[in-house]
């Protein structure tokens, strides 16, 4: 059967946010993005984070065009087009099944796409991941693309490829030159840690951190400690992450979290010159969560540190009111505070006196803008709904709502 | 010649301060303070800081009794005591040449030890170090030892014993069990490299940082890091850092000064629980320092932190008076000392 040639196919789909819990800092390949160690990560549910993509194909289009957040980008820029020829590419390799479709004439269409997060762009909230997985997801339903989308993923950002599955993720960093190996692949479904659940501590960011893919080349350049992160202290990481979500260990999922996340800060302080992530306050951050956890005797709390001073605390829910009180009472909300809580709802609690005591420390008013309250989530979904399109049907971004 | 008997004894010695370019954390004894590696410091000038020692020995005194900045502190306490006997011990143990002098009686005497800084404790500027060195040089000269004293002063406080000597020294780390060989040496002597210049950015400390006692020890169960450090990164810049002093060459000194104050708060970082001795403060000192460095096109400042906010800051003598004025812009005085203020100052400089 022929295949039809529709005048405009549009797809969109949304993709959610990851976290990694074993972190990935540095590259052995700059141009196939391939990472000097595995990581593994926590997939965060969409109704919280997520971005969402549309891209369309037409006969019509002169050229490829991207819109990000309704602005119009460059879409030459190199990350971009690395994921577009990846997927062109796959969509020429697609096997027939049965199916005598020749490739089809839509390879040589040009494509509009456009993209939104629902969250913003300027708190630092890992949003490359998600929109460079979507974008992969996207191209690939909209081009009939089925295979493996790791590739696609990585060479926009190295993290996009653990955001194209749900629940707990692994990259394994692979071993071949060419990077075939060097997939994702899911270690636990959204639903096998139900009580998990993620807050995450949006901070004043007081200046830009530097940018990651900087960043890690020059941590790779100088710092000693980190190789020998990657290849003595990592392999053996992974095996136990994944064994403490596997089992779900809270206490050793917790802990070696937060010995990655201070880990993968030392390496960025050994680089030349240094790389400070951290802030005054991601650090009275971590400190009020080994006070809590000292405090109930046990790892309740857990707290992870990317690229930027926003934490993300990991806990089971029955934690959280708990949690949220006692940053309330280290960070009080500025006046406006009644927008200090998104996401899921979070009950009201007080604090012991006993804890209260235990915090011990000056408030720092203000220092926790807000926080979002969410849990573990699926994988990329297509929408189904035309109505969700970013674009519409002359190809260009819908006005907003 | 019988040795006289003087109703007392009296001593006074001064002790200077060590900042080390390549870094002690953690030690393989903590009974004997041996280091998991070696490290390099430099020795600063006396006119500047200094801790003085007065140790007085009487047949007269009933116990041992110290002052510390004119208040009486607790002469039992442990690394006190180990100074103490050592120098006890090794006043025992002195051969005697050509005089037939047997242990002084004196021995059994008590002693009374005062000492006082020309800097403020609460600054955090490494008077640990002096202090003892100054102790166990003292009570040395008291007790008419001349032998190493690398280990009584180590004893007091590990680093202690790069304060016996100026200029440039090295703590090499040792390989017996016993720590005999776990010694201080000079690599250079203090006119070794006379435009050399050593600024220090007293910063508020805005809570009291963990000891390095405790710090350390918790670093060395925990720090996967730190171990490789020790193992196989000091070594190798211990030559070079060596070689880099020798040869005055100050792009290769400060840049590894840097990179070794760096990785050993990477190491602190990387301690469970983590342990930031670096503040905001300390981490626009060193965004000053990269940037004006950056603008030379080379290194003509170098960065170095302990366990605590306050920078030390190396560079060469023409270079002083142009760094001076970029902290002077970045860190504006207070004329009151506000302490209202939420971010942090920088209250002085010793040059």
């Amino acid at each position: 059967m022929a295949s039809e040639e529709k005048p405009l196919v549009v797809v969109t789909c949304t993709a959610p946010v990851n976290i990694a819990v074993i972190k990935y800092w540095g590259k052995r390949d700059e141009d196939l993005v391939l990472p000097i160690n595995s990581s593994l990560s926590v997939t965060l549910h969409q109704d919280q984070l997520k971005t969402t993509t549309t891209a369309a194909i037409s006969k019509d289009f002169t050229e490829d065009r991207i819109w990000l957040n309704g602005r119009e980008e460059d879409v030459g820029q190199p990350r971009l087009q690395a994921c577009l020829r990846e997927i062109r590419r796959l969509a020429r390799k697609r096997r027939s099944t049965g199916d005598e479709d020749p490739p089809p004439l839509s390879l040589s269409y040009k494509v509009h796409i456009a993209s939104v997060n629902n969250f913003p762009t300027a708190a630092g909230l890992a949003s490359s991941a998600a929109g460079h997985a979507c974008l992969a997801y996207t191209l690939a339903r909209v081009y009939g693309v089925d295979s493996d989308l790791s590739e696609a993923a990585r060479r926009g950002s190295g993290s996009a490829c653990r955001s194209l599955y749900g629940g707990f993720v692994e990259w394994q960093m692979g071993e071949r030159a060419d990077g075939k190996d060097s997939v994702a692949r899911q270690v636990a479904p959204e639903s096998h840690w139900p009580e998990l659940r993620v807050l995450i501590l949006v901070v004043s960011a007081e200046r830009k951190p530097m940018g990651s893919t900087a960043g890690m080349q020059t941590s790779v350049e100088t710092s000693p400690l980190l190789r020998f992160r990657a290849e003595a202290v990592v392999p053996g990481r992974m095996v136990e992450m994944t064994h403490c979500v596997r089992e779900r260990d809270f206490q050793g999922f917790g802990r070696l979290t937060m010995k990655d996340s201070n880990q993968f800060h030392a390496t960025c302080l050994d680089t030349f010159p240094p790389i400070s992530y951290l802030s005054d306050i991601s650090r009275r951050i971590i400190r009020l969560v080994h006070c809590f956890n000292a405090h109930h005797g046990q790892t309740k709390v857990a707290y992870t540190f990317d690229a930027g001073p926003n934490a993300v605390v990991f806990t089971l829910d029955d934690t959280v009111p708990e949690f949220v009180a006692a940053v309330r009472h280290c960070f009080p909300p500025e006046s406006n505070g009644d927008k200090f809580l998104k996401g899921l709802p979070v009950r009201p609690a007080s604090l012991s006196d006993e804890l209260r005591a235990a915090l011990d420390v000056d408030p720092t008013p203000g220092g926790v803008k807000y926080i979002i309250a969410t849990q573990v989530g699926p994988g990329p979904q297509t929408l189904d709904d035309p109505h969700a399109h970013l674009l519409g049907p002359d190809g260009l971004p819908k006005p907003a709502a």
